[in-house]
């Protein structure tokens, strides 16, 4: 399967796509439908664009055209000081949960223990669990220890959250792959960790990205932990706007909130975009999704 | 492949419950434990002096200061000054006593009091400082800090009710305003367990703090009617004016302000405080015992009562600073809507403070709250 | 070094840090919510079922109740929502499909609640939608502060971990099962039915789950879109942690919320670890 994925799916897929369009699975219903569940996720968001531009403080009523809350957000050294504490913890978990949920990954699925079972639920256990009860025992754990609650008991309980969505994303991909190839490297004379190195990592690439990208995100947009385990560092983005609740939400935050969409959407247009540029006919944004790791 | 048979898989469960089950017999070590360590405090209790003495970290509510003035603050002295946000007093305390580092916090008069018997505050001279005079003199020997040692004051508020002026007719400056018809389904109350038990409390003839269970019960009553006839409960009670939710909302005169700068009709939008009293609230700022710049805090806070820098920032908040310049700029704010405007000075009998001494009053008012919301 | 031994290793890691810091603290929670609160508003570990006594009065089984009910709905909204998308993604995306599931993560940039801010800019009663109703003639409605403005909220936050199980479970499915199924059973319904539907039966699953259990115990979207009698079990722990500092009864309630979900999860993580056991079988090829 993987193999028949990797060589043409595009040709394949297109062809089938076709043949179903003369009116067999009603693509048209469908394709209508799909845009307006994309509508829907992205009307807030245009709303969000629009007042990051409104001339009064308000989220509420557009009363004209300003950079105000730009130039506010530039001058606003604290609310930097977030953005980047934010930043900072997304790239900080996503590197060392994805590291250690592909280990996960492919002990789960190689290694043939008493303990994978127990490893496989505890694991599982984690992506079901609400996010409230993940903060508050994050919490307590660290009140116990005395631990001070501080910029790493965030970046601890955020990695915590995410080493489960690497681990089901990249045990996706290894489920499908089969250890042939790994095989025949240390048939060849490779070692058993140089086999992992040169073949497995390689070959489990565009799922560790995926996984490295939805662990990114996820911790950039997540609120809930944040909040039981922040302490007297810069606080996320997501706190502090929560925290401004009493005395109002200023529409700096929605400037924000453009500003980041604007580097998202250029990131990924720009995985699209180069590697044509560079002569492939795969576009980047495969490598970036997984394919089909999942 | 037996590790795949999925009786072993059942054996395992059970393996793993019994090993919690070992672990919580483990746990019962924790008995008598308390979660949170008791915090170390410094030998000395000399008082603070207003010298700069390192960067400082605040501790505030959200969106409470003009950032403008930290950062000049900032560049006069070459100080980093840091800022972390608390959505709740409650939440501040819990962080504070767990060790938290903070030098300047903004507790109300009521916690700053708790802090300061739980030894918590630092103590410092007001004379210290060199804008000390401008301060108000309700301020000077308050309940919560006879000697002036512990405290400056920020800013006050009163909680009254805000209303939409065009829409609704007939308010008589009581709180049964807020069952008012015309706001049917359209009022709010404050998400905030003292502002709400206390105007209730004050509606049904009882001391604003009582804490005698049968009245707290009555009270409990009159917030669940109010509920029924309410659209929500909730602290955002600006951009539920702003948006049109509320119009009735239990609310503080600073709040108002920041609606009538919101909107195209700020001459809709009205303000009254109530006959059966004002509950009147004030932030102060205190220095945490486990400042690690207790100078430099001292220093800051003699920086924002600085009669310009406090116009500038009541400007930008729309709470009213007791201090001189602050005054004045509030009153040139809200001079469209006196009734916003009170002097904290005249209030005099007429206004009335938060105040639950103990942990069990705390408790069942915090019981009675949570009931109310939960029903 | 044996096979088997080279292998574990990989597990240590992982396993380690899911035990140390999500199993043990779970436990923590269990253990204070025995405990008490002393005269100072501390909370201290012991034995005392009076958590326990208070947690299932019948005034929060309520609450607990409400909870689950929207998060069931939510997970229904987002199956009805999500499985299209995943569907017309996962097999008319052609060259596209990429794009379009990048694009389901863009909104996590700007941030949730940022988001639920836009949503109450564009619901409230003098809002942007109000005002185009208006423009046409209809009369305000009042869409925020009240429960479908919750469960449209918690549909908007939780829709992608629908989508993506879903999308992978129709990625995994073999194209030629269609082919043959239109060959078996004739109409589109009746394949749908009887090849799609049993073959993605894992993804809906997983998807389920992953939006029911989270859904249940979120105080977000009733804190911002909600109405005086729409709170949420989340709303009432969140508070006993960090407005009525009452940690312990908190922790019972944590406690209880898990409990009721444990049977939902305990299912999923059967099938689920049926899956890994059997990934090929599973996915039917």
């Amino acid at each position: 399967m993987s193999g028949a994925t990797a060589t043409g799916p595009r040709l394949g897929s297109r062809r089938r796509a076709r043949r179903d369009e003369e009116g067999f699975d009603k693509p048209r219903f469908l394709r209508v439908y799909s845009w307006l569940v994309y509508l829907y996720l992205f009307v807030p968001i245009a709303v969000v664009v629009l007042f990051s531009f409104n001339s009064v403080k308000s989220l509420q009523s557009f009363r004209g055209f300003s950079l105000q809350w730009y130039r506010d957000f530039l001058s606003d050294e604290t609310l930097r000081e977030s953005l980047f504490v934010s930043l900072s913890i997304a790239a900080i978990t996503m590197v060392i949960a994805t590291v250690i949920g592909t280990a996960l990954a492919i002990g789960l699925v190689r290694a043939r223990t008493r303990w994978s079972p127990a490893a496989n639920i505890l694991m599982l256990v984690p992506l079901v669990t609400p996010e409230i009860v993940a903060g508050i025992s994050a919490l307590l754990l660290f009140s116990q220890l005395g631990i001070q609650l501080s910029f790493w008991t965030i970046v601890i309980a955020h990695i915590t959250f995410s080493i489960s969505y690497v681990t089901v994303v990249v045990r996706g991909r290894l489920a499908s792959m089969g250890d042939e190839v790994e095989q025949a490297a240390m048939d060849l004379g490779a070692t058993r960790l140089q086999a992992v190195r040169l073949v497995l990592v390689p070959g489990l690439w565009p799922a560790i990205v995926a996984a490295g990208l939805l662990t990114f995100a996820l911790s950039f947009d997540d609120f809930v932990l944040s909040f039981f385990t922040t302490g007297e560092d810069v606080q996320p983005l997501p706190v502090r706007i929560w925290s401004a609740i009493r005395f109002g939400v200023s529409p700096t935050i929605n400037a924000i909130g453009t500003l980041m969409m604007v580097v998202s959407l250029t990131a990924i247009v720009a995985a699209v975009l180069l590697p044509r540029l560079f002569g492939r006919r795969e576009s980047g944004i495969k490598v970036l999704t997984g394919q089909e790791g999942g | 492949m037996s590790a795949l048979d999925p009786r072993l898989s059942r054996r395992q469960l059970l393996r793993a419950g019994a090993g919690g089950a070992l672990g919580l017999y483990g746990l019962g070590a924790l008995g008598g434990c308390t979660v949170s360590r008791p915090i170390e405090k410094p030998e000395s209790t000399a008082a603070v002096k207003p010298e700069i003495d390192g960067d400082i970290l605040l501790y505030n509510w959200a969106q409470y200061m003009d950032p403008d003035i930290k950062k000049r603050f900032s560049e006069k002295y070459g100080v980093a000054v840091n800022e972390v946000n608390f959505d709740n007093l409650e939440a501040m305390v819990t962080k504070l006593r767990a060790g938290g580092h903070y030098d300047l916090i903004w507790p109300s008069t009521e916690y700053a009091f708790r802090l300061q018997q739980e030894g918590l505050l630092h103590r410092f001279h007001r004379d210290s400082l060199a804008h000390a005079d401008g301060i108000s003199s309700f301020y000077d020997g308050g309940w919560w800090d006879p000697n002036n040692e512990y405290t400056i004051p920020y800013a006050y508020y009163t909680t009254g009710i805000a209303w939409r002026n065009d829409v609704v007719s007939g308010m008589a400056g009581s709180w049964n305003d807020l069952t008012n018809p015309d706001g049917a389904g359209k009022m709010f109350i404050l998400d905030d367990f003292q502002e709400a038990i206390g105007e209730a409390n004050l509606l049904n003839g009882w001391d604003l703090n009582t804490a005698d269970p049968n009245q707290l019960e009555v009270s409990k009553q009159t917030l669940l009617e109010q509920k029924e006839f309410a659209r929500g409960i909730s602290t955002n009670s600006v951009q539920n004016l702003v948006n049109g939710s509320a119009v009735i909302h239990q609310a503080w005169n600073g709040d108002i302000v920041n609606v009538r700068n919101q909107v195209d009709n700020p001459e809709d939008f009205s303000y009254e405080t109530c006959k059966e009293g004002v509950p009147v609230g004030s932030d102060l700022m205190c220095i945490p015992i486990t400042a690690r710049s207790p100078g430099t805090a001292l220093k800051f806070m003699d920086w924002i009562i600085e009669p310009d820098n406090a116009a500038q920032n009541v400007t930008w908040n729309g709470y009213p600073q007791p201090v001189e310049g602050g005054k004045q700029a509030f009153a040139g704010l809200v001079k469209d809507e006196p009734s916003i405007d009170v002097d904290i000075e005249e209030l005099g009998d007429g206004g009335m403070e938060y105040r639950l001494d103990n942990a069990e009053d705390r408790a069942l008012w915090n019981q009675v709250w949570t009931e109310v919301k939960a029903s | 070094m044996s096979e088997h031994g080279f292998w574990s290793r990989f597990l240590l890691p992982g396993g380690l840090w899911l035990f140390l810091l999500f199993v043990v603290p779970i436990c923590l929670v269990l253990a204070l919510s025995f405990g008490y609160t002393d005269d100072l508003g501390r909370a201290v570990y012991a034995f005392r079922l009076d958590n326990y006594a208070d947690a299932f009065d019948p005034l929060y089984i309520p609450v607990l109740l409400r909870s689950i009910g929207y998060a069931l709905a939510t997970a229904a909204i987002c199956l009805l929502l999500g499985y299209p998308i995943a569907y017309y993604i996962a097999r008319y995306g052609g060259r596209h499909k990429h794009l379009l599931i990048a694009m389901l993560v863009i909104p996590f940039f700007v941030n949730y609640l940022v988001r639920t801010y836009a949503w109450v800019a564009l619901l409230a009663d003098e809002g942007l939608l109000n005002s185009l109703l208006g423009d046409v003639g209809i009369s305000e409605i009042q869409f925020v502060n009240t429960p479908y403005a919750v469960i449209g909220g918690l549909v908007y936050g939780y829709l992608v971990f629908m989508i993506l199980p879903i999308y992978a479970s129709l990625e995994r499915m073999d194209g030629s099962l269609i082919e043959a199924g239109k060959d078996l059973f004739g109409t589109p319904a009746r394949v749908f039915l009887h090849v799609t539907l049993p073959q993605t039966k894992q993804g809906i699953l997983a998807g389920c789950v992953l939006v029911f259990l989270p859904a249940v115990g979120d105080f977000v979207a009733a804190q911002l879109l909600g109405g005086p009698d729409t709170y949420m079990v989340g709303n009432l722990i969140q508070e006993q942690f960090f407005t009525a500092s009452n940690w312990p009864f908190g922790s019972s309630l944590t406690v209880v919320m898990m409990l009721f979900l444990s049977i939902w999860m305990f299912g999923y993580l059967r099938s689920a670890a049926r899956e890994a056991r059997d990934p090929v079988a599973a996915e039917g090829a």
